[in-house]
């Protein structure tokens, strides 16, 4: 419904956009024991790393390859042999996410052919101490935050999903992926029949099993073939095989975008479960980076979905998207698995909350518990009350493609107008949000524009408080990063509870605002009649409140034309 | 900058560090980044902390969205005026610029820039990206130069030719050859100074300018922290230039002393006796009678000042044992600082010291324990061993101490509490006092219930 707007570029002044492969590592810091490496200069690792800090509040594990001038130039394969030995003896990790960077890319370096040679030079040694190494391209001058969140998502399902044998030659070329591979998956491709012939006999068996494959089946089309039976290898890794590999009806896999908080992953894990499933959260930045004080200190991950989690995806009786970010990797890990998969581009409202219950329940045949019903029942009372305070406020929201549609629809739902959307990288969700347009800009461009609209409201990171203070707007942060305040990991956005609890946070800004700030005409000036063409004035007159706290910046003649 | 440009950087003969380095060591530079075991920022990390304070500029990143979206509005250099150094301009290469070029997109953003804030001037700062490609940012900084007549300095430090102290060095070099002395100020005194290696963190610089001023003395520039483009292209007229506590810019004080005849000294505004020494190397330098006495009497009313002030907190604070890490001169301070308050510092970091250092460690320490390598897990296990009631190191190492239950003090760039001069001073004893003393320890000390079970 949204018209995206893509200004004409120019340099980015005050820049909106993170880099791709800060996203992806943001995918592997939600896995178990993991450690993410950005392969380029250590400047790629140390900013992400001073980055994630400043928002978690957490030791953040993250390496690099530390490219210099010669191994650009030269080749950088044995800065990242080195490192991946080196990292193998030292930190120990079950699971190493390589991440390309600009460095690595500019040179049009054979980087998954490398990671590919090495993983080959060790593919007799010992695989249950093996760890699990997938390489993912990231460069850095291709999208942004988000765009590496997918592709790492992604090229993950596909090192932990085999593709069906029959459509493997075809399925596994796309962008994202470069290598993916250890010495365990290595020997996936043959198990992968198993589970497809397991899945086709246990659907044949059990008439429920066979709804939800028709179902993944009007979903996605091509998962169709999973009842195309591949004899069972005599590969299989291990006695059993078959059982294991069976699909699990009451696994489901919730693949999470970035817009979700570890509390929002906490709430949408708890959905699932009330209906009896059980979730695998991929990545699961709720047990990692949370904000929790584990026995020891360690140099990897403190929690996530760990390698067996992963490995049981392909047993998955249905795949959630939990974000349009996150879209990508759950229509690949449906068309592997055959899973029904349940689309969500984001999970905040009572409507998208709903539509997810309603799935849920057809997928059981259960009923909602009573803890479900009474967080709807206080959602729907909470959006009654927030809609007095939200209701007609101008909102701007700046943020990655999927927290501006989940805190964008959100407000809306309550009556607030969405004035000014601006996103750091195109995505296709974008034009789903049911308000007039998304620009496509840097925050130089988000506050000219929200101003120009006159917004009262400013959603954004905490780049985005001066905005919100020179141009006299209440301001809650959302998204990434928020260094200024903490628990941005417990804060809520999605389900019930959640979405409550960012309505109320928004209607509680306005209303200190409100507190903080006298309305524009109360009490009446004698230049200021009480016509109510008062209330309609053109944008570049709004008048501007709460210039108090804000600093003047001379220099910026950006905001000269706001009276102080 | 040329590699053997570069590699000049580092044949520094100001340095004691790198004359204690055999003729080998020296010609290796600074250590090399080590795949999979660094955790430091690159050469452009460095050459954007000591340029960006200059906060009346502009600092424009020629590369793809990493090297400023993530970095940019970071670091914690305070200024008194302007904000332009705040924002993150940056020409966000695309795929197109790298397989195009970047050059005419880097002039359009100069000029874009100046047009819109005018700043007196624009540093614009190469990437790995940007390097490899082979764009000529001399070039296209010179071209928009002279088509809008604001200076525009070319920093020539990518990420991947090192470490930070590489990018502190090629910052100086660039203001050596481009921005100092092309200025020249109309209100020279005979007790203007240069501050060398100052970023103002958390607004330390303004705890000691007015200990400075109530001497005489004027801080003609300050590289950089509160800095003004112009102040510093006037660093040539000062009459001393004092180097806090960084090695890596001692080649810009030698350069001032070598092209303008500048005296320079090392010194450190952190602890009591250092800022005393400070002060006195001011006054030694500028070589007038009657500032010395007004120095003498200035550091006796300060000093008792203090003294009164922590004694509190010595009372308190005696006896404690501290880890120290961090790097460089910056220990020695901090060492007479927490000994000051009648800490025993019982580990010390050496990674970055030379055997000199070293030498002079145990002999002002004793029997200290030796911190070769920086790991949290070893840090943790020295805590441990020798029952530290503190880490006091950089943020780096913050989480390091609180997952391990270990009270910590930042003392690096990234904090946000002043340490500086004698008001620094007290409130140093104060925050060591509260990381300490802080009833959070026992909180999370404590076992939980469940395993409690049975132990009774």
């Amino acid at each position: 419904m949204a018209e995206i707007i893509t200004g004409e570029r120019r340099a980015a002044i005050d820049p909106l956009k993170f880099s791709q492969p800060l996203g992806a590592a943001l995918v592997f810091l939600g896995l178990a024991d993991s450690l993410p490496i950005m392969h380029g200069s250590q400047g790629c690792a140390s900013f992400a790393k001073a980055l994630l800090t400043r928002h978690f509040n957490e030791p953040i594990p993250l390496q690099t390859t530390a490219i210099s001038e010669v191994t650009a130039v030269m080749g950088s394969g044995e800065a990242m042999v080195a490192t991946l030995d080196a990292i193998r003896k030292k930190q120990r990790p079950a699971i190493i996410g390589l991440l390309t960077t600009g460095v690595t890319e500019v040179s049009g370096e054979d980087v998954g052919g490398q990671l590919r040679t090495y993983l080959a030079t060790w593919a007799d040694a010992d695989t249950d101490t093996a760890p699990l190494i997938i390489g993912v391209s990231t460069p850095d001058f291709l999208g942004g935050l988000s765009d590496g969140w997918s592709a790492a998502l992604e090229a993950l399902i596909r090192a932990v999903v085999p593709a069906p044998m029959t459509a493997e030659a075809g399925s596994d070329a796309p962008t994202a992926l470069i290598a993916a591979s250890a010495p365990p998956a290595a020997t996936l491709p043959a198990a992968t029949s198993a589970a497809t012939s397991s899945a086709a006999t246990s659907s044949a068996a059990t008439s429920s099993a066979a709804t939800m494959l028709a179902g993944a089946a009007r979903a996605i089309p091509a998962a169709a073939p999973a009842t195309t039976t591949v004899p069972a290898s005599p590969l299989s890794r291990r006695a059993g095989t078959t059982d294991e590999d069976a699909a699990d009806r009451e696994l489901v896999a919730v693949l999470a975008g970035p817009a979700l908080t570890a509390a929002d992953l906490d709430e949408v894990a708890g959905l699932v479960r009330a209906f009896g499933l059980d979730p695998v959260l991929v990545p699961d930045l709720s047990a990692s980076v949370d904000g929790h004080l584990a026995p020891a200190w360690q140099p990897t991950t403190t929690g996530g979905a760990g390698l067996a989690e992963l490995r049981s995806l392909r047993r998955a009786g249905a795949v959630l998207v939990a974000g349009a970010t996150a879209a990508p990797a759950g229509e690949l890990l449906a068309a592997r698995t055959g899973a029904r998969l349940l689309r969500h581009r984001h999970l905040s409202g009572l409507t998208e909350t709903d539509s997810l219950v309603a799935e849920l329940m057809a997928l059981t045949g259960r009923t909602a518990p009573e803890q479900v019903r009474r967080a709807r029942a206080r959602l729907a009372d909470g959006l009654l009350d927030a809609h007095f305070v939200l209701g007609g406020v101008r909102v701007a929201i700046a943020g990655e493609p999927e927290t501006l549609l989940a805190a964008g629809s959100l407000l809306r739902d309550v009556g607030a107008e969405i004035v000014t959307a601006v996103s750091p990288t195109p995505a296709p969700a974008l034009a789903d949000a049911p308000w007039a347009q998304v620009v496509i800009g840097d925050l130089a461009e988000f506050a000219e524009r929200a101003q120009a609209a006159g917004a009262e409201l400013v959603l954004g990171s905490s780049h985005a408080r001066g905005i919100a203070e020179r141009i006299g707007a209440a301001f809650l942060p959302i998204g990434f990063p928020i260094f200024d305040r903490l628990g941005a990991a417990l804060a809520g956005t999605a389900g019930y509870a959640g979405s409550l609890r960012l309505l109320l946070d928004a209607a509680n800004r306005v209303l200190d605002h409100g507190h903080a700030h006298a309305r524009p005409g109360h009490p009446p000036q004698p230049a200021s009649p009480g016509s109510a063409a008062a209330g309609h004035l053109a944008a570049t007159e709004i008048p501007q409140q709460g210039r108090g706290t804000a600093e003047p910046d001379e220099l910026d003649n950006l905001f000269q034309e706001s009276p102080c | 900058m040329a590699a053997t440009e570069r590699a000049a950087l580092f044949t520094e003969t100001a340095c004691d560090h790198n004359n204690a380095k055999s003729a080998k060591a020296r010609k290796a530079g600074c250590p090399k980044p080590k795949p999979g075991g660094t955790s430091g920022g690159c050469t452009f990390d460095g050459a954007m902390i000591t340029l960006v304070p200059i906060a009346d500029s502009a600092h424009i990143v020629h590369g793809p969205i990493a090297c400023a979206g993530n970095s940019w509005d970071g670091r914690g250099s305070l200024s008194s005026g302007p904000t332009l150094f705040r924002h993150g301009f940056t020409t966000d290469m695309t795929e197109s610029d790298v397989v195009l070029g970047g050059e005419q997109r880097l002039f359009d953003t100069i000029c874009e820039v100046i047009e819109r804030y005018a700043p007196p001037a624009v540093f614009v700062y190469s990437t790995c990206v940007t390097a490899m490609i082979g764009d000529d940012l001399g070039a296209v900084c010179a071209a928009a130069a002279e088509q809008t007549g604001v200076p525009v300095i070319p920093v020539d430090a990518p990420g991947f030719v090192g470490n930070k102290n590489l990018g502190n060095k090629i910052a100086g070099q660039t203001l050596l050859d481009h921005v100092i002395g092309t200025v020249e100020p109309g209100d020279v005194t005979d007790l203007d100074v240069n501050l060398i290696g100052e970023y103002n963190i958390a607004g330390e610089l303004w705890d000691v300018v007015p200990l400075l001023t109530r001497l005489g003395i004027r801080v003609r520039s300050c590289i950089s922290g509160d800095a003004r483009y112009r102040d510093i292209a006037a660093a040539h007229r000062a009459k001393a230039t004092m180097v806090v506590c960084s090695r890596a810019l001692l080649g810009l004080a030698r350069g001032l002393e070598e092209r303008y005849g500048i005296p320079w000294f090392e010194g450190s505004f952190y602890g009591v006796s250092a800022m005393g020494d400070t002060l006195r190397g001011f006054a030694r330098l500028l070589d007038d009678d009657e500032l010395s006495r007004r120095t003498e009497e200035l550091i006796a009313v300060e000093e008792a000042a203090v003294e009164a002030a922590i004694a509190p907190y010595r009372a308190r604070l005696a006896g404690r044992k501290a880890v120290l890490y961090t790097g460089g001169v910056k220990s020695w301070s901090i060492v007479s600082a927490l000994q000051d308050l009648g800490i025993e510092v019982v580990g010390s970091g050496i990674t970055k010291s030379s055997d000199g250092d070293v030498d002079k460690i145990r002999e002002l320490l004793g029997d200290t324990k030796m911190i070769s390598e920086g790991s949290p897990r070893e840090l943790l296990r020295v805590a441990e061993e020798t029952g530290a009631d503190i880490l006091v190191a950089g943020g780096r190492n913050q989480y390091t101490a609180l997952k391990g239950r270990l009270p910590f003090l930042d003392i690096n760039q990234e904090r946000h509490i002043p340490y500086a001069g004698y008001t620094g001073m007290v409130e140093f004893a104060r925050r060591l006092d509260m990381a300490i003393a802080s009833p959070v320890w026992e909180q999370v000390r404590r076992p939980a219930p469940w395993d409690l079970v049975g132990a009774h």
